[in-house]
């Protein structure tokens, strides 16, 4: 049986379970109205039904400082870091942050693979959970409905008082040895409808974006934007970095560290001797959305936007990539009904 | 997308490790540039195509990406040309002869080598963009059966501020170089041309038909010499530029150097002007 049937009553037994097996990260309250995934320690501060993390749980893969080799300033000598498996179950997974830490393997596998990256990505097991849209989510506008269950190993469907175990993969079916769930033999939930879409039908999407670039919204949006980079923070398929060395305080040694980075800030494309080469914000706005819409879309077939709705939840101008996208079809629209 | 696709982490190489070489000549190019000869551990050969570049690291102060000046030809190790600009310049001009750098690369595509093979090679260099070019200048010179005429057209602001004097002297006496320079502004000892880089151009004769233009300088150099290319019908798959961008990891990754979707560290920074059309960012 596929489907198997956990009742509120038993959330802190299966949880206290997965806790025995392996790390658990799981979503838990931060402040009044905020949630962040961190390692479970308590089963009863899980949080299952949350609109959205401030952070995806790309932060355990590509985490925001990283180490990537320490060195002594004497002998010049230095050795890589020594990079650990992720080895951890992630539970109340949100199917749109599942679908970024895809997107953000086959970043870091095409080309020059990534050691660090893919080392941690290793003994991940996933949870997913469903949610209820709030008037930031997207995910059904990007092809990503709310339970949809890709790369999950056990996909939990939200019922009145309990949960739909939904078993996807062996490693999921494994994980549920000694919890005697009952079978559930009756229909899988609906889900609730998405309050936010994006007009865009995915076959528009290169011709869309080819025609958008010269649209006068990027003008629009940088006169609200100020460039702070909140939504390069928050997206959970950004993976731009910089590196940086950092020296201890004995002066002998030190490590040379990475971070994440954002094509909204002004220094990103700077250059030594002080050119910029993306020097005004509407530039910027316009790479951030054809990072999600175009650039790799064009290798990849599909959207690297998850609908998550992150950059706009967080953005400190209020800007709307819905909106923004939602817009480029509309001029797109208008201009092959002015060719008829 | 699924979880299948997600590689083996052994099969990954360490992208971010350098290799320690050792800065085994210095040369004063002017006040502000000198140039570095590096000699990696064994004297094992860079490997490197002319308009390639390396990322140099100092422990301690960071990495920046550098582009290699010496032509393939030159065995046993390769040169950097460098210009004192940022943190990292400055304190690599401050290291002695025996000095140890870190060293990864080579990166980029560098230029097309089968592509010029025969055809008469025209540079444009403005200011410190000879450094690369001066790579693909040596190449021809060391292989200089495999192609047609080598022109060079060399532009800087200040005759002071000229590079690669005694090499410069070598190519002005070889019959088989073309070699054109002119300064923005020439001190009282210049006895030169005086002019900006465009202005040699309409004084080379082309032949477009077997011709090719490897252009490298500074950003506002671009748009003229092409207006000036295209003017002598020279076809935009047949004029390589070298863009300059901030080439932080130099694999791929960091997205720093990102022309709209394109890569400079992967892609570049050699270009076609013809492959630029769909890279509006590019000039």
């Amino acid at each position: 049986m596929d489907r198997l049937l956990l009742e509120d009553a038993d959330l802190f037994r299966f949880i206290a379970h997965l806790v025995a097996c392996k790390t658990v990260y799981a979503p838990q309250r931060k402040g009044a109205d905020s949630y962040v995934f961190a390692p479970v320690d308590d089963p009863q501060a899980v949080v299952l039904d949350y609109p959205r993390t401030l952070h995806s749980i790309k932060k355990y893969f590509l985490p925001p400082r990283e180490e990537l080799l320490s060195f002594n300033l004497r002998s010049n000598a230095f050795a890589a870091a020594e990079v650990e498996p992720v080895n951890a179950i992630f539970l109340g997974v949100h199917s749109y942050d599942l679908h970024a830490v895809l997107k953000l393997d086959h970043n870091f596998s095409q080309g020059n693979a990534e050691r660090n990256y893919l080392t941690r990505r290793q003994g991940a097991i996933f949870i997913g959970v469903s949610y209820r849209p709030d008037r930031f989510h997207f995910g059904g506008s990007v092809g990503i409905p709310v339970a949809d269950t890709t790369g999950c190993d056990l996909f939990l469907h939200r019922l009145d008082r309990g949960h739909v175990v939904e078993i996807v993969s062996d490693t999921g079916r494994e994980l549920l040895r000694g919890l005697d769930l009952p079978a559930f033999t009756g229909e899988l939930p609906r889900t609730a409808d998405f309050e936010q879409h994006i007009y865009l039908p995915q076959g528009k999407l290169t011709e869309v974006f080819a025609r958008g670039y010269q649209s006068g919204i990027w003008e629009e949006v940088a006169e609200k934007c100020v460039g702070c980079g909140t939504c390069n923070l928050v997206c959970p398929t950004c993976y731009c970095f910089n590196v940086e060395d950092e020296v201890d305080v004995s002066l002998e040694g030190g490590s040379r560290q990475r971070h994440w980075d954002g094509c909204m800030l002004r220094e990103f494309s700077q250059v030594a001797g002080g050119e910029v080469f993306r020097n005004n914000l509407a530039a910027r706005q316009r790479h951030r959305v054809y990072r999600k819409f175009k650039y790799i879309s064009d290798q990849t077939g599909e959207p690297w936007c998850v609908g998550c709705g992150r950059c706009t939840a967080y953005c400190t101008a209020g800007i709307s990539i819905v909106n923004i996208v939602n817009r480029l079809v509309q001029e797109h629209d208008w201009a092959n009904a002015a060719k008829l | 997308m699924s979880r299948s696709q997600l590689l083996d982490p052994a099969a990954a190489r360490d992208l971010y490790s350098p290799v320690m070489a050792e800065i085994s000549a210095i040369e004063d190019l002017t006040a502000l540039e000198k140039l570095y000869r590096i000699t990696l551990p064994d004297g094992a050969e860079l490997g490197h195509k002319p308009g390639q570049f390396v990322e140099l690291s100092l422990f301690g102060v960071g990495e920046a990406p550098l582009s290699i000046s010496s032509s393939p030809t030159l065995r046993g190790h390769f040169e950097l040309g460098v210009r004192r600009v940022g943190m990292l310049t400055e304190m690599l001009h401050r290291l002695p002869v025996g000095a140890r750098v870190g060293i990864r690369g080579p990166f980029g595509n560098g230029f097309d080598l089968d592509a010029l093979a025969g055809k008469d090679i025209l540079i444009i260099a403005g200011g410190i963009g000879l450094v690369p070019l001066r790579s693909l200048i040596n190449y021809v010179r060391d292989r200089r059966g495999d192609f047609g005429r080598l022109i060079i057209c060399y532009g800087s602001r200040s005759d002071r501020e000229l590079l690669f004097d005694a090499e410069r002297a070598e190519w002005e006496a070889d019959p088989s170089i073309e070699l054109h320079v002119t300064v923005d502004r020439g001190s009282a000892a210049w006895r030169g041309r005086t002019g900006v880089i465009t202005t040699l151009l309409p004084e080379v004769e082309l032949d477009p038909r077997s011709s090719v233009a490897c252009i490298c300088g500074p950003p506002i150099m671009y748009r003229f010499v092409l207006l000036s290319l295209r003017a002598q019908r020279l076809a935009a798959e047949n004029i390589f530029l070298s863009l300059e961008r901030r080439m932080k990891c130099g694999v791929g990754k960091c997205g720093h150097c990102q022309i709209n979707g394109s890569y400079v560290c992967q892609e570049g920074p050699v270009y076609r002007y013809s492959e630029l059309e769909a890279l509006p960012e590019a000039l």
